[in-house]
């Protein structure tokens, strides 16, 4: 057992999620409850087998660590290796506290076939762990389409009334990215085989390979367009109000907390390490993207009446400044970004979730429906001030220092100006993020029925104060964080480096 | 006539001992039925039984070539043969619930499929242009009785009728075919057409081209396809299941023989670049007219369409690997094409009624095991991975780019991004619509149950460790003289 734990652990925090769904499809249908307390227990035993990473991963060693390394299609070189660095590492950790959050908001409130809703957030969890951890291209992108299935089930039974459109939308956008990604792997396999006379989809072994020219830049186009989507980057987005809005709020909440952190994880993993002299290229372009939708998200959110959607545009202004922190490429607003992803799952999970306790006792989501509802629900009102407050960037919570790295590191690449649009995304992030909090908490007292609403449940409250502590973790010891962050990035910069240096020679 | 062919020798008969034991079992059932009628229960045990006294004579049955090098008997064939056995052994354990649903449950439906079943595997081991006639034409013949055999069903009548007329077509192009290559090399055996010379005759190509339209009317490739959404509909399910699996296998195995014997060194260009559109226009014409489709077995018949449009690019892409992924894509095929019928079958109660998708509504929570089931296969044909459907896509799209046929690889893909739009949609009427009919389905019969059970873990077995699978087709491809292009 400790050989498994010392030599293995990163394979059993992928695998726990998924052995446990297979465990739940033993119990029959008709015990929801067991179903729901097997899963809440498995996602929480995947959590605690989750922390050693956290403890015993090495600040001070550059690199992949906790690898492992088995042969799978060994014909094709294809292995199941896995590895985290410092990126990675945040994100598995994100994931692992957000799905038992998901899961245990949804304790109380999800009846309909609670059995097949476990097994769905559990497999989730594996396919979203597995795309975190995978070091070869055909283990990660098998990880990568996996995690779509669940989440289509997810949104299509157990989302609200347009679901049905919105789960199709879902799966059609991300697998289109995905299959042109599918052929520009195989590419990538068949060249290093091609010139090395070895087959190989490992990462490392990837890495060496230098493209010029047109191939590069459609092999990167390929890449980017899948993670593109995925993040979403304007105007690739439009998938992302829809499925947020007809997710249930435990999809929502691992939605927005971690599967959008997947596409720019991709990217950096990925696109810029394989194809740097592209990515370079397009790196202006995808900074002006990340420009346009910072604002364009913070205009519509203003626009908006019901509260998801509002929260579901926010993360496209919020993740268009973590693109702009990928695209300005300097140490600081990379690590910036890292971090940013890691407050964003934060306090937009939480938001999310809160906007989900409205909503199971009022079923509305329009923010005309409440009104002075601080008074009826005082703990609600005061999770949800901290979780908007981390989010537009209060100095002393986890979103400031995220914002202010990123736009400090920007201001220090040669794209200065975009600075300044991203800082305009932070002010409009105060502006209707505080508007939403003024209309539904405070204002006058405006409907009777919101009389009746009752304050947040011990297991809500659990839930959601899993998440602010951790947002005043992050906000007040940053550096813990951007610590284990900073090597990677160093390393990230330095492969990117050499291999430009390298393709300039004849 | 030569002499070796007339007079059997030891070899020969242990060589045909697969198809000696299924004729003989088809028999069997049929003279069973005539003396002990009430033994009627035993049919489907007992053409289990045959198919299993097959499987074990193919893969015991020594190495090399028979009947005056017109038989083979090799490590393609014996893996070809598990996978016909395969389709065999589902079609029947789905066929002994439905029959007995039906009330038809009569031994010509077993004897028929067992026969027809030794035709298709005639096709796959003859060396001889005229055997693998004569096992197509066996296999037809099987096939027009089993579409036409519930007799009081109008639809059944007219699957008959129309699979006869549009089969017959297709038999007489092949026929046509065989004629003139034998006109052009002055023999049948496959062998004789890779003497020098004939790649550039006229004549051999336009025989070439005849047994591409005779095959192709039997893959159901477009534009020869237009037989196949109306004999589904119309033929029992379970022979449904068989027909749309093993004889398209049977068909593409020897177009790669005859292919590989005329272009031992590579295929003309004019030719890739037929056999490419012939799969660019049934991959795009099957899963774009699915989407239109409303009738669970004609979308089926569509999307196996476009799976043959798949299975071409590998003929055009040809050579060892592409004849290796050609070989992992049938089994994933086996298991997911005969998997989605197998749970068609188990999922509609009246079989005498044509089988609109929307009465599978709600099934999801009434018919459990057989939707997940359903859902499942639908996956692994839409190339999902962890499904036995993608690795059988990820070897066909590496052979293809691996030969630089990159837009046909771009076609394929971006076709099975429109087949996951019909796909899913029959997903979401399982799982997310509200059910329709009142009335429970009827109870998942044991031998369904067993059938979807292995369909279920070989697309997972599969999807997961294709490495064994991958190894042995490639080792049996090596046996094919392929010169790769």
């Amino acid at each position: 057992m400790d050989a498994l734990l010392r030599d293995h652990l990163l394979t059993l925090v992928v695998f726990v999620p998924a052995a446990g769904a297979a465990l739940l499809l033993l119990f029959p249908r008709s015990a929801p409850a067991a179903a729901r307390n097997v899963a809440l227990a498995v996602s929480i035993l995947d959590l605690a087998l989750s922390l050693p990473l956290w403890t015993r991963f090495s600040v001070a060693s550059e690199g992949f660590q906790f690898r492992e390394k088995v042969d799978w299609i060994p014909q094709l070189g294809i292995s199941y290796s896995v590895g985290l660095d410092g990126i990675s590492l945040l994100l598995v950790l994100l994931t692992t506290v957000l799905t038992p959050v998901a899961l245990l908001f949804s304790l109380s409130h999800v009846e309909k076939e609670v059995r097949g809703y476990s097994v769905a957030f559990l497999v989730l969890e594996t396919g979203m762990l597995g795309s975190l951890v995978a070091l070869d291209l055909a283990l990660f992108y098998v990880f990568w389409e996996v995690m779509l299935v669940p989440m289509y089930f997810i949104i299509g039974i157990w989302g609200g009334p347009r679901r049905i459109y919105a789960s199709m939308k879902f799966f059609l956008f991300t697998m289109a990215g995905s299959l042109l990604m599918f052929l520009a792997i195989l590419f990538l396999a068949i060249r290093y085989h091609a010139v090395t006379g070895v087959w190989s989809f490992a990462l490392d072994d990837l890495y060496r390979m230098t493209f010029t020219g047109r191939t590069e830049t459609l092999l990167f186009l390929a890449f980017a367009l899948a993670f593109a989507i995925k993040v979403p980057v304007f105007p690739l987005h439009t998938w992302l109000p829809d499925a947020h809005t007809e997710a249930p709020t435990a999809g929502s909440i691992i939605l927005a907390g971690v599967l959008l952190k997947l596409g720019v994880y991709g990217y950096l993993r990925f696109a810029l390490p394989l194809f740097p002299d592209a990515a370079m290229r397009y790196a202006p372009w995808l900074g002006v993207l990340g420009v346009i939708g910072v604002v364009y998200g913070a205009l519509v959110a203003y626009a908006q009446h019901d509260m998801k959607r509002l929260v579901a545009y926010s993360s496209v202004s919020h993740l268009g400044l973590v693109v702009i922190g990928v695209g300005a490429f300097t140490t600081m607003s990379l690590s910036g970004s890292i971090l940013q992803m890691i407050n964003h799952g934060l306090s937009t999970g939480a938001l999310f979730l809160l906007v989900g306790v409205l909503y199971e006792r009022r079923h509305t989501r329009e923010l005309d429906a409440y009104g002075g509802v601080a008074a009826v629900v005082p703990v609600t009102t005061a999770l949800f001030l901290i979780a908007t407050l981390s989010s537009i960037g209060l100095p002393g919570l986890n979103g400031f220092v995220g914002e202010f790295t990123i736009l400090l590191g920007t201001w220090l690449s040669p794209h200065r100006w975009w600075t300044y649009a991203a800082a305009t995304g932070v002010i409009l992030s105060a502006i209707y993020m505080l508007t939403l909090v003024q209309r539904v908490f405070w204002n006058p007292f405006a409907h009777e029925e919101n009389r009746e609403l009752t304050d947040v449940r011990p297991s809500e409250f659990i839930a959601a104060s899993v998440l602010v502590v951790l947002m005043v973790w992050v906000g007040t010891r940053p550096n813990d964080l951007l610590d284990r962050i900073r090597p990677a990035v160093e390393t990230l910069q330095k492969n990117v480096a050499s291999k430009q240096i390298a393709s300039v020679k004849p | 006539m030569n002499e070796s062919f007339v007079r059997f020798t030891h070899a020969d008969l242990v060589a045909i001992a697969p198809e000696i034991a299924l004729v003989a079992t088809g028999c069997l059932i049929l003279l069973v039925e005539a003396f002990a009628p009430r033994l009627r229960r035993w049919f489907a045990t007992l053409a289990l039984a045959g198919v299993a006294v097959s499987l074990y004579f193919l893969l015991h049955a020594p190495i090399g070539t028979t009947f005056g090098g017109r038989y083979e008997t090799s490590s393609l064939t014996q893996l070809v043969g598990l996978f016909l056995g395969g389709a065999a052994v589902l079609a029947i354990l789905v066929a002994k619930p439905y029959l007995e649903r039906t009330g038809e449950e009569r031994g010509e439906f077993y004897a028929l499929l067992l026969w027809g079943h030794v035709g298709v595997s005639l096709m796959t081991r003859g060396l001889d242009l005229l055997i693998v006639f004569i096992g197509l034409e066996t296999l037809s013949l099987a096939f027009y009785v089993l579409a036409g055999i519930f007799r009081r069903i109008s639809a059944s009548s007219e699957a008959a009728l129309k699979y006869f007329l549009t089969g017959a077509f297709g038999s007489a192009f092949t026929l046509y075919g065989v004629a003139l290559l034998f006109g052009a090399s002055g023999g049948t055996r496959i062998e004789e057409l890779s003497s020098p010379g004939l790649a550039e005759s006229n004549a051999v190509a336009f025989g070439l081209l005849l047994l591409l339209v005779g095959f192709g009317f039997k893959m159901s490739l477009a534009p020869f396809h237009a037989w196949a959404p109306d004999v589904y509909q119309g033929m029992p399910t379970p022979a449904v299941a068989y027909l749309s699996v093993a004889p398209k296998g049977a068909a593409v195995l020897v177009l790669f023989r005859v292919f590989g014997a005329v272009f031992e060194h590579g295929m003309p260009d004019r030719f890739r670049t037929a056999i490419a559109a012939l799969a660019i226009l049934s991959m795009t014409l099957g899963n774009v007219v699915a989407l239109a489709q409303r009738d669970a077995k004609r979308l089926l018949a569509y999307s196996g369409i476009a799976q043959m449009g798949y299975v071409t690019i590998a003929l055009a892409v040809f050579g060892r690997d592409a004849l290796a992924a050609v070989l992992v894509y049938f089994f994933a095929y086996l298991v997911s094409n005969a998997g989605a019928f197998a749970a068609v079958s188990a999922l509609y109660r009246d079989e005498t009624k044509p089988h609109p998708v929307g009465l599978l509504a709600g099934a999801g929570r009434r018919a459990p095991f057989a939707s997940a089931v359903l859902a499942l296969c639908l996956f692994s044909l839409a190339g999902i991975p962890a499904t036995a459907g993608f690795i059988g896509k990820f070897f066909l799209f590496k052979a293809a780019l691996e030969q630089g046929f990159y837009a046909l690889a771009l076609i394929g893909v971006l076709n099975s991004l429109v087949s996951i739009g019909y796909y899913l949609k029959v997903v979401y009427i399982l799982y997310m619509r509200d059910p329709v009919e009142s009335d429970p389905p009827p109870p998942l019969a044991p031998a369904d149950r067993l059938a979807l059970a292995l369909c279920a873990a070989g697309i997972l077995a599969l999807g997961i460790f294709p490495s064994s699978l991958w190894e042995i087709a490639r080792h049996a491809a090596a046996t094919l003289p392929l010169i790769s292009p």
